[in-house]
């Protein structure tokens, strides 16, 4: 089944006078359960293509489905809606709120839910990536493997269906990356959710179903 | 301190609470402006009720109270004997008190002296004079009442000699006159004056002083107006509109700290927005709607205004205890339902400030797009 589906999509920035186009036309789809990276030079548009599927950023022109269901005219108030049940984000800078602890960064993304079972969920969460420990830990007590894993049991809170990866080892040494990287692969294999990660890092590939390379706001796998 | 209930109930006031107590030194200074505003609009208005309630005081008495005064048509200036006996008969069951009032020098020892002293001439003083010391004598023949305030200008005690206009009589009681009333009372019959200055009428229990006033001035101003009789509430509603007015003109200075304080709330905000962009990018990236983002920073800033207008209150009727025990010598006076008021208008200027500097950084920063925040 596919969990994402992209057509034709192209992205325009409008800088003062001039137009530059980022993404030239993309089709691109993935199933569920598929793990896949894309590689590309910096400034190829690996980051704008992410957002779009993302919902955090609107395509030009073309169109993107998630799960079956066409998500680019959607108002704000619904793309952040859908964004908040299917998508789990990932970035390079980790980006955990530093006055929450570890686990109250993991239940952020719920924190308006009423279900009881989050907070247990969350402590499974990060007991699951290897820090059952450190649930009451600030970031600032954490190293950068363990604040990325918390930023993927985050992530994963409300079990989304597709998860995003900007540059998720960027920060890391390697032996750390492969730790993140094995967890992402259980992730897929397990819990059959789509990830895709942004990389420079040829390392990820390893990891991945497939990998595609974008150049110059072109795919070409 | 524990907040665990309130954190759990109301996601938006921890994330608010946590981020406030981030930058501890910022937001006590930002609240600390909410604080100085509160203070100055809720001390000022508790000044003007601390004056309201002296003043007050004073007219009190007057209030109950109707003083007839010859009219345009009076003959010479003066009540006649006939004047008296028709307010008399207008009135039945009032007390109707003729003074005969006259202006002379007056002294006491060699060092004071008045050039000009109100003297009345009065029948029955114990009719509407109270003793603060001595006593008021109900047959009235010789020796003269003070008024607290001459006394205290001439220096005079009960038993002592004050010379009124070359004669010299000792003095019997101090009196309170009521408002500020500074007379010399003496024997009618001492006075050497046709006629009558003035009539004062003790209202019958069935009538208020403004009834007996109407009253009195149907029945004698038939014809011609013989008589004037100001209504007793007119001084006191005077009063109470000046001080309305005073009231709402300190309140208005005070709520000038309080812009400058919003100001400063607008400016912290407006910071920590600018700071917190990525993280606020984040929080919209998993799923927070922007109401969620407006409603974490409206907490912000309401926080701020409510920890400022409580500690500002509380602030307020300290210093409030302080004046009205050094000024009036009634501290309790801070606690007047007048004072309620003032402190809930000010407590309420304090938060409806917070928020309403805090709403422009909030609808800012949650109106900014997730990937322009995330980008930074
Ligand atoms: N908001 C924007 N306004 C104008 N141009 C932009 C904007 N965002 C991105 N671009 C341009 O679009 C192109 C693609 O940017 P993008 O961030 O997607 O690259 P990337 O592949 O993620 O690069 P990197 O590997 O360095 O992260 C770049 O040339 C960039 O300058
Ligand atoms: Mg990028």
């Amino acid at each position: 089944m596919t969990a994402i589906e992209v057509t034709n999509v192209t992205k325009e920035y409008q800088t003062g006078e001039e137009t530059f186009l980022a993404l030239k036309g993309i089709d691109f789809s993935l199933a569920r359960g598929e793990f896949v990276s894309i590689m590309g030079p910096s400034g190829s548009g690996k980051s704008t293509f992410l957002n779009i599927i993302g919902l955090l950023d609107q395509p030009t022109t073309g169109s993107v489905s998630l799960d079956g269901q066409d998500v680019t005219e959607l108002t704000d108030r619904r793309r952040t809606t859908v964004r908040k049940q299917t998508i789990g984000f990932i970035f390079q800078d980790f980006f955990l709120i530093p006055t929450l602890s570890a686990k109250e960064n993991v239940e952020l993304p719920a924190i308006y839910e009423i279900d009881e079972t989050i907070r247990s969920r969350a402590t499974m969460l990060l007991e699951r990536v290897g820090l059952g420990n450190r649930l009451k830990h600030h970031p600032d007590q954490l190293s950068g493997g363990q604040k990325q894993r918390v930023a993927i049991a985050r992530s994963l809170i409300n079990s989304p269906r597709i998860l995003l990866a900007d540059e998720p080892t960027g920060n890391l040494d390697s032996e750390t990356s492969e730790q993140v990287l094995d967890e992402f692969t259980r992730i897929a294999r397990d819990e059959n959710v789509a990830i895709i990660a942004v990389t420079h890092d040829p390392q990820v590939t390893e990891y991945t179903d497939r990998t595609i390379e974008l150049r110059d706001g072109r795919l070409t796998s | 301190m524990n907040f665990g209930f309130l954190d759990e109930r109301f996601p938006s006031f921890k994330l608010a609470r946590r981020n406030l107590t981030r930058t501890p030194l910022r937001s006590g200074l930002a609240a600390l402006g909410i604080v100085i505003g509160v203070v100055a609009i809720a001390s000022l208005g508790m000044f003007a009720t601390s004056l309201q309630v002296n003043a007050e005081d004073v007219t009190s008495e007057t209030n109950s109270q109707v003083s007839v005064n010859p009219g345009p048509a009076a003959r010479d200036g003066r009540l006649s004997e006939r004047d008296v006996q028709d307010v008399g008969r207008a009135v039945p069951g009032a007390t109707v008190i003729p003074q005969k009032q006259i202006q002379v020098p007056v002294s006491a020892g060699r060092d004071n002296s008045l050039e000009r002293a109100s003297v009345v001439g009065v029948e029955r003083p114990d009719a509407y004079l109270e003793a603060s010391e001595g006593q008021v004598p109900a047959s009235f023949q010789s020796g003269v009442l003070v008024d607290s305030l001459i006394a205290e200008t001439l220096e005079v005690e009960v038993g002592e000699r004050v010379e009124i206009d070359g004669r010299s009589t000792r003095v019997r009681a101090v009196v309170d006159g009521g408002g500020f009333s500074a007379n010399l009372y003496v024997p009618i019959q001492t006075v050497e004056a046709d006629g009558y200055s003035s009539v004062i009428v003790i209202p019958p229990e069935t009538q208020t002083a403004n009834e007996t006033a109407t009253t009195i001035r149907e029945r004698l101003n038939v014809r011609e107006e013989r008589v004037q009789v100001p209504n007793p509430d007119l001084l006191s509603g005077l009063i109470s509109g000046f001080f309305d007015i005073l009231r709402g003109f300190l309140t208005a200075i005070g709520s000038i700290s309080l812009i400058v304080a919003g100001v400063s709330i607008l400016n912290v905000m407006l910071m920590s927005t600018i700071e917190r962009r990525q993280e606020i990018g984040v929080l919209r990236a998993v799923g927070f709607q922007r109401r969620d983002i407006l409603k974490i920073l409206l907490s912000e800033s309401m926080l701020l205004g409510v920890i400022g207008g409580l500690v500002g209150a509380v602030v307020s009727i300290v210093v409030s205890l302080g004046v009205n025990y050094y000024l009036v010598d009634d501290a309790m006076l801070t606690f007047h339902p007048r004072n309620l008021g003032v402190l809930v208008i000010a407590f309420v200027f304090g938060i409806v400030t917070s928020i309403g500097s805090g709403l422009y950084p909030a609808w800012k920063a949650a109106n900014e797009q997730p990937v322009e925040a995330l980008r930074s």
